[in-house]
């Protein structure tokens, strides 16, 4: 399994699917399966965003469906977020199960005015006032038990409370963890890497030179003119986490990915 | 059951800037959407048509860039597109648009309902819809929330007003403008978005809808703007509230209650 501990923690790539209102989208679509098909090739992980941003996209179960690529096992992870109809969202799970696709990645996710949240009925969590990525796990668990069910962790919240969140999720069935992008040794990492040791924890790195574009995450301005080596920050990082598995956010697939590649094969080398 | 859906491409609400010399939006460069309120109308008559069988068209005036809009319309479900092109259209108030719009509803001919959003956000003017079923001489309903019921001699329609609703029954055919609350628009598949872009969609001028040239255009349209501006800038205030849960909740309320917020 890819999200299991003491499985070989990997590379998790994040591709986009193309926007809906693109304007070039047989172009899009290319690229989209020739990132695909590089991932599956290199043995990583491929994790397809929703609607990212808000920005309304093609879903990734319709794009590796309609293109006819061919998911290996275990090395696609979906992401599923609360704003979408009930039906959809069936549509969705049924989809990657008949795909083989094993892992979804719930989140709370981002709204828009196009996008329909979840009703608290839809997921079967009347008494709660608005759907949430824990409604949602407990919803894919107990309708579609063969999916591992991931959710985020996001070290810049307040912590108690985003710890009392992790156990909310887990108590819904969740069995793995991928965190927002950290960019240093971060503390309330290394409290979840201490407190959970059997949980596989995949830590997210920031792979765009624009370090900046991170402020609304972690809470405080970042200059635009500040310096990042995404590839150097990578390689730190695997040293500080050497069990987690590394979600590359943003990853540019000519100059970045080959050095991403020598790493795995290094890392396989070594073992 | 023929539905026509009339739709518009509007900038980007976000993007919307107005030129302070002529006082109109400026189109060039903003990015271009579909008129939110239309996609309701528009999945309205899908739904109808998934329902009651027939065939949804979509109908468009605009520069040849609205293509994008009718494609997206497409991506939805529509199964056919029009759209009225031409600098002779250009200028129209929304006296001329409904004229115009209403010769290419005929031209399509044998239409049993249609279908607009409330408004379009860039004018505002909710005029069009109600203009074309003045044109066409037909039955109409504006601020529609809900279908109740539909035959293929009428439809009864629940319309919003400011006290409450209305129930209305309409001989088909028929104009219903769509608010909102009526339905919840799909998103697109991309099956479906692969095959809008591949379609074809009908482009005609004057000519083809038999449109009267003296009726169409700037010199046509008796509106006159004579001042646009773009709204106030409120100004916002940000207040940090430190400290722990319970005495920030507090001071978060005080702050409200101050402010006459609560």
């Amino acid at each position: 399994m890819a999200f299991t501990k003491g499985a070989p923690p990997g590379f998790h790539v994040e591709i986009i699917p193309p926007k809906q209102d693109s304007l070039k989208l047989e172009e899009d679509l290319e690229l989209f399966a020739s990132k695909f098909e590089r991932v599956m090739d290199s043995g990583f992980t491929a994790s397809i965003t929703d609607n990212a941003m808000g920005l309304l996209a093609f879903q990734g179960h319709e794009c590796i469906e309609e293109l006819g690529l061919r998911p290996r096992p275990d090395q696609v992870l979906i992401h599923l977020n609360t704003f979408h109809t009930k039906r959809n969202l069936d549509e969705i799970l049924e989809s990657c199960e008949k795909l083989g696709i094993t892992s979804i990645l719930a989140i709370s996710g981002d709204g828009s005015p196009r996008l329909p949240k979840l009703k608290p009925a839809d997921v079967e969590a009347e008494g709660t006032a608005s759907v949430t990525s824990v409604e949602l796990t407990r919803y894919i668990r107990k309708h579609y038990p063969s999916f591992e069910v991931g959710i985020a962790f996001n070290p810049y919240e307040p912590e108690e409370h985003e710890f009392d969140k992790l156990n909310r999720k887990l108590d819904a069935g969740a069995s793995f963890v991928i965190t927002q992008p950290i960019i240093e040794q971060n503390a309330v990492v290394d409290r979840l890497l201490a407190e959970y040791p059997d949980l596989p924890v995949t830590v997210e790195a920031w792979m765009s030179k624009k370090l900046f574009l991170l402020s609304d995450v972690v809470g405080y301005p970042i200059p635009e003119d500040a310096a990042f080596d995404p590839i150097g920050t990578l390689e730190a990082l695997r040293g500080l986490y050497p069990g987690c598995g590394f979600y590359l956010s943003l990853l540019g697939f000519k100059t970045q990915y080959p050095v991403i590649e020598e790493m795995a094969a290094e890392r396989r080398e070594r073992a | 059951m023929k539905i026509v859906v009339c739709v518009k491409q509007v900038p980007a609400t976000t993007d919307a800037k107005i030129d302070p010399e002529t006082k109109r939006i400026i189109r060039e460069g903003t990015k271009s959407v579909l008129n939110p309120f239309d996609l309701y109308a528009l999945e309205e008559a899908i739904r109808i048509r998934e329902k009651a069988g027939g065939e949804v068209s979509v109908l468009s005036m605009g520069p040849e860039s609205a293509k994008n809009v009718l494609t997206e319309a497409l991506s939805m479900g529509a199964d056919r597109a029009f759209l009225l092109c031409g600098r002779e259209f250009a200028g129209s108030d929304t006296w001329a648009t409904s004229y115009a719009l209403s010769r290419a509803i005929e031209a399509i001919g044998g239409v049993d309902l249609i279908f607009c959003g409330k408004q379009a956000v860039d004018g505002d003017t909710a005029q069009v819809g109600p203009g074309i079923a003045a044109q066409l001489d037909l039955m109409q309903a504006a601020n529609v929330s809900k279908v109740e019921k539909i035959s293929p001699d009428a439809v009864t329609v629940s319309r919003m007003t400011e006290n409450g609703s209305d129930l209305l029954r309409l001989k088909l055919p028929a104009l219903l403008t769509v608010l909102k609350d009526i339905n919840e628009p799909r998103v697109p598949t991309l099956k479906n978005a692969r095959k809008a872009r591949r379609a074809e969609i009908t482009v005609w001028g004057p000519g083809d809808i038999g449109a009267d040239p003296d009726l169409i255009g700037l010199n046509a349209s008796p509106t006159r703007v004579v001042k646009t501006e773009p709204p106030a800038v409120r100004n916002t205030v940000t207040v940090k509230i430190g400290g722990a849960a319970p005495e920030a909740a507090k001071a978060l309320v005080g702050e409200l209650t101050g402010r006459g917020l609560l």
